[in-house]
């Protein structure tokens, strides 16, 4: 693990919506090809840090080294965003295109490949995710788990550099929750880098490589995630994850 | 009989009188309507596409890393489109025409025939309206349609133009086809101009025999039957944009298969279809399989 390059490297990084500060001094580094999980409770700021990572929120301070360039500083915001993808915990997928559209849209415009490439790639990768035979429905038509599927598609048909993930199956039900998480295992293991925020604890055990714990805008404790589910250094991880007896 | 005469041939009863007023100035009356509709509809059309330029660049975001050229350039421009907004919205149109038609000539020389200035009045003051109608159904779309676009790195004329307008067009659909019919019943206004519309044309009809009743019932079903058919007309296209409700799965569409990427368990019947049509997109394939 050691010998991968770090895409991702966050130093000191801080956010303050008015009075109210969420991240506070905020440090950790991504590799090539890391799967990571950031747990911890709602509120203790996993999603704005994640935000953050794709400025979708303006980090207040700190920097974030994108392949070792701060892109807090970045002036074309819209270049880097092409390369960083996002899922969103309420997919967010465009209601006015048809799923296959909603793949196409961003590498026609953005990417500025022809209809054709783009088409065969949001084919490829809707096929993927097992949502081929739902091309032509709009989102509105599609469930949850669909839906989030088809998202994903969207954001692997950007062929970026690191896929973010904020709470993927948060608004899902069980079933749709598994079919998900079976994408982003095959995801995991063809080594795509995600950073993923989950409340799927036996997810992050299971296929993630490395885990970090998050409470009160603080990172209390990260690892792999046998050091961090078998043997937790710090209180509060073991009283979070002593909730989760099932897992 | 002679008496009929006398009344400059106007049959005694109020049917009667319509069908004669019908008779004989119906064909000028019908080009009055025409006139009405051609000063609504266009400028219906181009107060939108001012409406939909003015609230575009109101919700320009301003984002902390811009220039302070550009921060101080949006700032003046915003206020200079919130000043046009307010002064066309709050003044009524009948003294804009006449503040306009004679104003531009006063001030600055500039003699607008009647259709220009007509086209010119409806156009600026639907654009008014428009303009704050626009920026509601810019905001009616919700934020997330906004992020799932910077997401995968649109900036935000492509965000706009691909995802959050043909959204907001939508949802401001009932607002144009209310200005529409605004527009038509409202264009009487201009004949304070000496644009012959539909109006002007009825008040000289009336005046010439004193037949004001009947001509103005007349005049009031044209109108009726414009704004009826108007109103049918834009509920019909809110139906088409809002697509079949139904979708079609593509389980037995050869489409799934076009990425090259799959073994497709019907290869051979495949590759036959498309040797044929190599050179078709994907979505001529689907409307194919539609028809």
């Amino acid at each position: 693990m050691s010998d991968k390059k770090e895409i991702i490297e966050i130093k000191h990084l801080g956010k303050t919506f008015g009075k109210n500060e969420v991240l506070k001094d905020i440090n950790f580094s991504i590799k090539e090809g890391d799967v990571t999980c950031i747990i911890g409770a709602s509120g203790s700021g996993k999603s704005t840090m994640l935000r953050c990572i794709n400025l979708l929120e303006t980090p207040t301070s700190g920097e974030i080294l994108f392949k070792g360039n701060d892109i807090t500083k970045e002036k074309n915001v819209a270049a880097y965003r092409a390369k960083v993808g996002m899922c969103f915990q309420s997919f967010n997928l465009f209601s006015n295109m048809t799923a296959l559209k909603n793949c196409m849209v961003g590498p026609m415009k953005v990417l500025k490949k022809s209809k054709q490439e783009a088409e065969q790639d949001a084919l490829f990768f809707l096929t993927k995710v097992g949502m081929a035979p739902f091309i032509k429905a709009k989102p509105k038509q599609l469930s949850g788990g669909q839906q989030q599927r088809v998202a994903i598609a969207r954001a692997l048909a950007m062929h970026p550099d690191v896929l973010l993930f904020d709470e993927p199956t948060s608004a899902l039900d069980p079933q749709m929750v598994g079919e998900v998480l079976e994408v982003m295992k095959t995801l995991a293991k063809e080594g795509l880098t995600m950073i993923i925020v989950t409340h799927e604890m036996a997810f992050a055990r299971d296929v993630s490589n490395h885990v970090v714990y998050m409470q009160d805008g603080v990172i209390w404790e990260e690892g792999t995630p046998q050091e961090i589910f078998g043997d937790p250094q710090r209180q509060e991880t073991k009283d979070f994850l002593s909730r989760f007896i099932n897992m | 009989m002679n008496s009929f005469l006398l009344a400059g041939s106007l049959p005694p009863d109020f049917f009667g009188r319509i069908l004669f007023i019908l008779k004989n100035y119906g064909v000028s009356m019908a080009k009055g309507a025409g006139t009405t509709l051609l000063i609504a509809i266009v400028g219906t059309l181009i107060g939108c596409v001012i409406g939909f330029i003015v609230g575009l660049i109101q919700t320009i975001p301003v984002n902390p890393n811009d220039s302070v050229g550009k921060k101080i350039l949006l700032k003046i421009v915003n206020i200079i489109l919130k000043i046009y907004v307010e002064v066309f919205r709050g003044t009524p149109m009948m003294v804009q025409a006449m503040f306009l038609h004679y104003g531009a000539m006063l001030l600055l020389n500039l003699h607008m025939d009647m259709w220009t200035s007509a086209f010119v009045i409806v156009s600026i003051n639907t654009g008014a309206y428009m303009a704050e109608t626009v920026r509601g159904g810019i905001f009616s779309v919700p934020l997330s349609q906004t992020e799932g676009a910077k997401a995968i790195g649109m900036n935000h004329v492509q965000t706009m133009l691909n995802v959050i307008l043909p959204q907001a067009l939508r949802n401001i659909m009932p607002q144009i086809g209310n200005n529409l019919i605004i527009n038509i019943k409202d264009t009487c206004v201009l004949s304070c101009i000496g644009v012959v519309e539909l109006f002007f044309t009825s008040k000289s009809v009336a005046g010439t025999y004193y037949t004001y009743f009947e001509t103005f019932t007349i005049t009031m079903v044209m109108y009726l039957i414009m704004t009826l058919f108007f109103s049918w007309l834009l509920r019909f296209f809110e139906k088409r944009m809002d697509g079949p409700a139904e979708y079609d799965l593509a389980t037995t569409d050869t489409l799934a298969y076009t990425s090259g990427t799959l073994s497709d368990p019907r290869k051979d019947f495949v590759d036959d279809r498309h040797l044929s049509d190599t050179s078709r997109t994907g979505e001529d394939n689907l409307n194919n399989t539609r028809r």
